[in-house]
């Protein structure tokens, strides 16, 4: 062993800090450049779809570049009067249709999240267990027999077989979402309405729900989200173009095979994911805490 | 009576919702499809028992059964694990606190909470076109891309890729996950010097396998129920020569084409069996690899 | 009017019997505090009073009224609860307003309620925060103050000073008293802390394992503890025990050796005999007062300002604890000669209950 001096051993530390720094930066530049790359391999098709939108249609296809030669904004008002009907009445439909899903939708789930998380009753584990099973099974078993039911009643071309299930508490997983965060609020703060007077009605409406803001949030937007995307259930129980809503009326586009429209179509394409772009940016932080938490799609 | 209405009414009243949905639109389905499945069924004449019928055609004489199959586990077992590892890597490279987490995180998931949607598929399916962006990219560095959408070689992977560009879901599980665990392990393999590699072996994997576990049980199940995306990208029949012909459009179809809800009915439990036999086994293989922190070995 | 009776009162969750038959009167009026170890059983035993939990077996009744099957709400009484359970959503005004909101009552009078029970607690400031934006103490005034807007025929606190730091509880205590002078209503209250309970109540439940050890006023509890859970659970330091036996000449006590009894003591077996740290004498230069004495060594000290104690290990190993003046100085090492007396002592049987020895004479 050699003995170094205080001025070598020093020097040599800091080159070893020098070359660590070094490969760290080297790390850290490494990283976001694959991220950027990855973010752009991501986000490529939207931007692309977008431009599209804007492009003569001879450019759409055999076209990489993101820059239209001229910009055709008259896709967009093109687009909205492209079919037999106008968009106006395909957003009504879809407006109608996810308003009314995701209020049902809240309350129902929170009607039976209560009812397991604060309330005793005969039977409740039984329940609790059914109700966790149903979280299973594929929704493609149930839709046979659920379209011969409302086609029997007569709901078939009509919104019913889309809202009415919503109002009845049929999404599980939004009933575990609050029963969890219902069972995190102080049980306490129940007795003391119970002390106060209150009725289970009056402490779900106006102890548990003022509380629960964050899961009846995560709640309705997911609802939105969905119910906005639903192809399967529109495709199958609207026949009629006067109630399509805008999937439905979308693949009417495609369908129709008219080379030329492409441009209009990829306006109303990019029209019909606004909304859904939109409650991202506002309520992301629900979304993504929604998802870390629960595993929501 | 009167005493056990007093104490468990409220809690009834509360599920109200929720009997009704269940018994309605849950188990009388099911038990309905499963009545189905033994019957030929459409729907103008009442439904007539065939017994295994309907099984013993699917299993021995159907090859579009088999294809559908083939199909949808190729599906599974392609865009499944790709989803997986990417949304792992990519989680990973996001945990270490660096900047712009928020804004990567939020670009990575868009996609996810897009892909449902109608537009999205349309949108797949013009990128894929034989003149589209892909093949124009491919070209630029001298590949010849195939027919895409044509190639019954070839179309499965646009719906693999699409699969796989909704990443953001899981990665989001599992920044979640990595966040749980303790810095200290590493800090201590840092002090071991042990590498990088070894750490992510030795630590990360076994920390993150019940988050793994999770993932993958819910992707699985929701691999094995893509319907919009391939019904829109094979253009609703599953082409081209079926190479598309997921069990859900198979099914779909043979409902609401051909109306054969008998048949389709005995596809829906087939597939609800996959489901369950895939989940149980994920279940039950989980005890060998997963390791949840509270539990001693 | 007011009073509140429990007649073979049993709380059972599943197979498992918490609650063991209690009877227990409360008078109209008064403040009685249910105190015991932690689990005995005292929130259980409170919530079934405040209708919050089932009664499995026996009766409670408030006034003159059964109120097995009443709901909470009609039993006309208030709780405050050791987490205080303020309304995180409501401002400390609606917080004390929605009880009487649920009652019906007009608008005004309602007004009326709030701004007297916050003068009285002096919260008036607060009425427009929400509850994270109060401090602990606050909090715990809106909650007092929430219970007493509703002017209920019973108050039940369970454990509402825990949450509290050693200063504020202290304050609170007092506040707590001064408000039942004020009010003159029925009073329960739970707690742990033996001497929240000495100072608060007209009388103190000892309970333990879900049992009544004894019911009395602080007074009685402390100088005549009817057994010897009672006995070392009632006073700050505790007890002194020592094991004795009787012999024919009276009881034979390790290092301090034999005293004699009294006729009506028993002639046979073991008694433990328990003595207050302020009821030692330490002996100063030989002059042996009292009944027996034994000298050990001061192995701690712990000193409290205005009095001490210290510990000092006898000859057997056995340590006892001794209250003395802070105006002499004592140094860990060195020998120190105690005698006590006979009649300032407490007797407890093998069966652990009191035996009466000098009781009449005190
Ligand atoms: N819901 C319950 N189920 C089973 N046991 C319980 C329940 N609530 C309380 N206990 C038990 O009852 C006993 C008394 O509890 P409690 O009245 O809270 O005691 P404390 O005197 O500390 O207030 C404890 O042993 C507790 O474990
Ligand atoms: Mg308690």
């Amino acid at each position: 062993m050699t003995d170094l001096s205080i001025q070598e051993a020093s020097d040599i530390a800091r080159s070893y800090r020098i070359i660590r720094d070094k490969r760290k930066r080297r790390a850290t530049i490494t990283k976001h450049l694959f991220l950027a790359i990855c973010s752009l391999v991501m986000v490529y098709p939207l931007i692309w779809m977008i431009v599209s939108s804007v492009k003569p249609d001879n450019e759409i296809f055999g076209n990489i570049s993101l820059w239209p030669s001229e910009f055709i904004w008259q896709n967009y008002p093109d687009g909205w009067e492209g079919l037999f009907l106008s968009f106006t009445v395909f957003y009504k439909n879809s407006i109608i249709v996810t308003v009314l899903a995701v209020i049902g939708n809240t309350l129902s789930c929170s009607f039976a999240a209560y009812a397991f998380a604060r309330l005793e009753f005969k039977g409740k584990n039984i329940f609790f267990a059914l109700m966790m099973m149903t979280l299973m099974i594929p929704y493609h078993v149930v839709l046979i027999p659920q379209y011969l039911l409302f086609l029997k009643i007569g709901w078939v071309n009509t919104f019913l077989p889309l809202i009415v299930p919503r109002f009845l508490a049929g999404d599980a997983f939004f009933i575990f979402l609050m029963v969890q965060f219902f069972r995190q609020l102080p049980r306490d703060l129940d007795e003391a309405a119970m002390i106060d007077g209150c009725s289970p009605f009056k402490i779900y409406w106006a102890v548990i729900l003022p509380l629960s803001l964050p899961a009846l949030a995560t709640t309705a937007i997911f609802t939105f989200i969905w119910t906005w995307e639903d192809f399967l259930g529109p495709l199958i129980y609207l026949n009629d173009i006067r109630d399509y809503t805008v999937p439905l009326a979308l693949r009417n586009f495609i369908s129709q095979d008219s080379v030329s429209m492409f441009g209009q179509l990829f306006a109303m394409s990019i029209l019909s994911i606004v909304p859904i772009f939109i409650f991202f940016i506002f309520f992301q932080k629900f979304i993504i805490r929604g998802i870390a938490t629960s595993g929501l799609k | 009576m009167k005493k056990f209405f007093a104490k468990n009414g409220p809690g009834y009243f509360f599920l109200i919702p929720w009997f009704i949905g269940f018994f309605c639109l849950a188990l009388g389905p099911i038990l309905y499809s499963l009545y189905l499945s033994f019957t030929k069924y459409n729907i103008f004449k009442p439904p007539k028992w065939i017994g295994l019928e309907n099984y013993e055609f699917m299993f021995l004489y159907d090859d579009r059964f088999w294809k559908s199959l083939e199909v949808t586990f190729s599906y599974v077992f392609m865009s499944v694990p790709g989803k997986l590892i990417f949304a792992l890597a990519v989680a990973m490279l996001l945990n270490k606190g660096m900047r712009a987490i928020g804004f990567y995180r939020a670009l990575f998931y868009l996609p996810s909470i897009l892909g449902g949607s109608i537009a999205v598929a349309i949108l797949w399916k013009q990128l894929f076109e034989y003149n589209g962006v892909i093949n124009t990219l491919l070209a630029k560095i001298g590949i010849e891309g195939p027919y895409w959408l044509n190639d019954p070689n070839y179309s499965l992977y646009t719906l693999v890729m699409l699969g796989m560009w909704q990443f953001g879901s899981p990665m989001l599980i599992f920044i979640a996950g990595l966040r749980a665990i303790p810095r200290e392990l590493y800090e201590a393999a840092e002090i071991d010097a042990a590498s990088k590699w070894k750490q992510f072996y030795a630590i990360t994997l076994p920390l993150l396998a019940p988050v793994i576990f999770f993932n993958l049980v819910l992707q699985m199940i929701d691999a094995f129920k893509t319907f919009s995306s391939a019904f829109i990208i094979s253009g609703g029949a599953g082409a081209p020569l079926d190479s598309l012909n997921f069990i859900t459009v198979y099914l779909y179809n043979e409902a609401f084409a051909f109306y054969r809800m008998g048949y389709a009915s005995s596809l829906a439990w087939i597939l609800m069996l996959i489901i369950a036999i895939f989940t149980g086994v994920a279940f039950f293989s989980s005890r060998y690899w997963v390791h949840y922190e509270n539990e001693r070995d | 009017m007011s009073g509140v009776n429990l007649n073979k009162v049993v709380k059972s969750y599943g197979d498992l019997e918490i609650i063991h038959g209690i009877d227990l009167e409360v008078h109209d009026g008064e403040f009685l505090v249910l105190v015991g170890p932690s689990g005995c059983g005292k929130s259980t035993l409170l919530r079934m009073i405040a209708g919050l939990e089932e009664i499995t077996d026996g009766t409670i009744s408030i006034g003159d009224r059964i109120v097995n099957d009443v709901p909470a709400a009609q039993r006309n009484l208030s709780m405050v609860f050791q987490s205080y359970a303020l309304y995180p959503h409501m401002t400390v005004r609606k917080n004390l307003a929605f009880g009487l909101g649920n009652l019906k009552m007009p608008k005004a009078e309602i007004a009326k309620r709030v701004a007297e029970a916050a003068k009285i607690l002096q919260i008036e400031e607060l009425l427009e925060r929400k509850p994270r934006q109060l401090s602990g103490g606050q909090k715990q005034r809106v909650a007092i103050g929430r219970s007493i807007v509703r002017e209920p025929e019973l108050f039940l606190f369970d454990e509402p000073l825990s949450n509290l730091d050693a200063e504020l509880r202290v304050q609170m205590r007092v506040e707590l008293a001064g408000l039942y002078q004020r009010l003159g209503t029925t009073m329960i209250y739970v707690t742990h802390d033996q001497i929240e309970a000495m100072t608060l109540a007209t009388r103190i439940v000892v309970l333990q394992a879900g049992r009544v050890e004894q019911v009395g006023t602080p007074f009685n509890l402390y100088n005549y503890p009817q057994n010897k859970f009672v006995a070392t659970f009632i006073g700050s330091p505790k007890m002194n025990m020592i094991e004795g036996k009787v012999n024919n000449k009276g009881l034979d006590l390790p290092d301090f050796g034999q005293i004699s009894l009294p006729a009506t003591a028993p002639k046979s077996g073991a008694i433990h005999f328990g003595i207050r740290p302020e009821q030692f004498t330490i002996v100063k230069s030989g002059s042996a007062e009292g009944d027996a004495t034994s000298t050990g060594e001061i192995t701690l000290i712990e000193y409290l300002g205005s009095e001490l104690f210290l510990y000092i290990t006898l000859p057997s190993g056995h340590i006892v604890l001794v209250q003395a003046s802070s105006q002499t100085q004592y140094k860990t090492g060195e020998q120190l000669t105690l005698s006590l007396t006979a009649k300032n002592a407490h007797y407890f049987g093998e069966d652990d209950l009191r035996i009466p020895l000098y009781d009449e004479k005190k």
